[in-house]
């Protein structure tokens, strides 16, 4: 077992740290679908650069696609307004939605195949290289220092935005910064996990979280135990049973979800007793 | 005394089990092509399912494990498995099925592949530059790929070489028959178009005498647009086109659709045995599609 799932086991050690605390935001900020839509930006910008003829694994195209999710980045924080008669949620399923029809427009137009394309566009956690999980690891650890240096600012702008509107805080600005590092966290934790994987670990351990705990500290490692254990289980259970690891992690979410809400629910019950 | 003996036999099976070679196949069609020459003296996994497409196929960490534990690989070698074979490769680090070594077959070697791009500066999307890789469906390239499998096995495993080379033999020797029987089959629609979802069936058209040149695809891998379903109307009316073939990964309700203004008959074809029903071996599909397309055209 260990040849083989080594690594995908280290990936999920090393890596969902930095989802389970931007899903934290995310869930906070109520914009479930965002991580989805930002991916389907950032592959809207691949899937030019498959028009214009440009090698997949060069940094020109990795440009064009950071150039897309910044171009997310902005609608968001754009539409992130204080009292708007549109929900977030409302503008970022058109986003979803525009992204990926335009995906289709643009690849109508490109050489044929795109066995290559979608490859890239998502990835498998059970063929993830070293040196993709490093590169990742590198990544998330910058991120992840800039998000624990300005985290006061990150989370008065998530989580109490009145009171960051009152402190004369740049809310806007602040949010653009969370979205535009955001888009590149999950672009890159798609290409080598898939879309599903990105999108339960940054809901399940933050929802689990939040059901068992109030502090955000708590609330934090609460999710990083669960991360933690549905990773690994998961690709356990995929290994035993030779199931598609990315859907057998989803899977083991959904159990742990319930297990922790039916916990959280009798010490709710033993606690008004 | 019966344990004794139990254990003995378990012990023996594990010993003979451990004497088989361990082949793994991309797709079924080499893997029907593999248990032809291998009989007994292999133990085989095939990868893709034959309802699935092969450019597409999700990976298990059995795939790891087995072509990390394989002898033998027998591939494409014509990019058809690109999307999903190299990661695998990859992760297995297995030095016996390195390309170059015995125990590699890629089935495209040795093979005149058709429609090669003329373009040479190759564009990023284009994955097929080597040529269409859905060559296997003719029964002569068979016969080679069958042959190339009958030697690596016998150079993986000398002890057994004459078994593998009586058995290409013999497949030979079907294959031969069959083929004049199948050409008899199709002598009448000689010259006959026929159209395809997608532009798998060139080297069956070829070996066969038709025309299979009309593609519900625009573009390889693209989704049809209307605009190109009405030019394919138009040609399937103008060149009197019967048959329209789909396999089991593709949408068959926009063939039907196609079939309805055109009076076409939808045909469900398969690349690989098994993808179709009763189609256990490859000489039983490449008999199923033979009849099946001679009945459409009648």
């Amino acid at each position: 077992m260990w040849e083989v799932m080594f690594w995908p086991i280290v990936a999920c050690i090393l890596l969902p740290w930095l989802l389970v605390y931007l899903g934290l935001h995310v869930v906070q900020r109520g914009i479930i679908f965002i991580d989805i839509a930002m991916a389907q930006m950032a592959s809207l910008g691949i899937c030019l650069a498959v028009l214009l003829h440009i090698d997949l694994e060069s940094w020109t195209t990795f440009g064009i696609a950071l150039a897309f999710t910044l171009v997310g980045a902005a609608i968001f924080s754009a539409t992130g307004k204080r009292a708007s008669q549109i929900p977030q949620e409302a503008v970022i399923g058109i986003s979803y939605v525009v992204a990926a029809a335009a995906a289709v427009l643009l690849l109508s137009r490109a050489a044929e195949g795109d066995e290559e394309i979608k490859n890239m566009l998502v990835g498998n956690i059970l063929l993830v290289t070293p040196r993709e999980v490093w590169e990742r690891f590198a990544l998330f650890a910058a991120v992840g220092v800039f998000h624990f240096v300005f985290r006061r600012n990150f989370l008065l702008v998530s989580f109490d935005r009145e009171g960051a509107y009152a402190k004369g805080l740049r809310v806007r600005w602040w949010d653009f910064l969370f979205y535009a590092l955001f888009g590149l966290v999950v672009t890159s934790f798609v290409r080598i996990a898939g879309v599903l994987l990105v999108f339960s670990y940054l809901i399940v351990p933050a929802v689990c979280g939040i059901n068992l705990a109030r502090r955000i500290g708590n609330r934090l490692l609460i999710g990083w135990i669960i991360a933690l254990i549905g990773g690994v289980a998961g690709l356990v259970f995929s290994f035993w049973w030779d199931l598609p690891s990315g859907a057998a992690i989803v899977c083991t979410f959904g159990a742990l979800l319930i297990l922790v809400s039916g916990f959280g629910m009798i010490r709710a019950r033993l606690g008004r007793n | 005394m019966k344990k004794i003996l139990l254990i003995l036999l378990s012990l023996f099976a594990a010993l003979s089990a451990q004497a088989k070679l361990n082949v793994v196949a991309t797709l079924p069609d080499f893997g029907s092509l593999a248990r032809q020459i291998g009989g007994d003296k292999i133990d085989i996994l095939v990868l893709a399912k034959p309802t699935e497409d092969p450019h597409f196929v999700d990976a298990r960490p059995s795939f790891v494990v087995s072509l990390r534990n394989a002898d033998v690989l027998i591939d494409g070698g014509a990019e058809l498995e690109l999307g999903w074979l190299p990661p695998l490769l990859q992760n297995a680090r297995n030095p016996k099925i390195e390309v170059g070594k015995p125990g590699r077959v890629q089935a495209s070697q040795g093979i005149r592949l058709m429609n090669v791009p003329t373009n040479v500066t190759r564009a990023a999307g284009d994955v097929h530059a080597l040529g269409n890789p859905h060559f296997a469906v003719d029964p002569i390239i068979a016969k080679a790929i069958a042959q190339h499998i009958a030697q690596s096995f016998a150079a993986v495993d000398p002890p057994n070489a004459a078994f593998y080379n009586d058995n290409y033999k013999k497949f030979e020797g079907t294959i031969n028959t069959k083929l004049q029987y199948w050409g008899a089959m199709m002598q009448p629609f000689q010259g006959r178009h026929v159209a395809a979802y997608h532009d798998s069936w060139p080297y069956f058209a070829h070996r066969f005498g038709i025309n299979i040149d009309v593609f519900l695809e625009p573009k390889p891998g693209i989704p049809p647009s209307p605009s190109h379903l009405t030019d394919v109307i138009g040609q399937m009316k103008s060149q009197n086109i019967k048959a329209i073939i789909v396999e089991p990964y593709h949408d068959r309700r926009i063939a039907e659709t196609v079939a309805r203004s055109t009076n076409a008959k939808v045909v469900d074809f398969a690349q690989f045995p098994g993808g179709i029903p009763n189609t256990d071996s490859y000489v039983s599909l490449i008999d199923k599609l033979v009849s099946k397309l001679a009945d459409a055209l009648k």
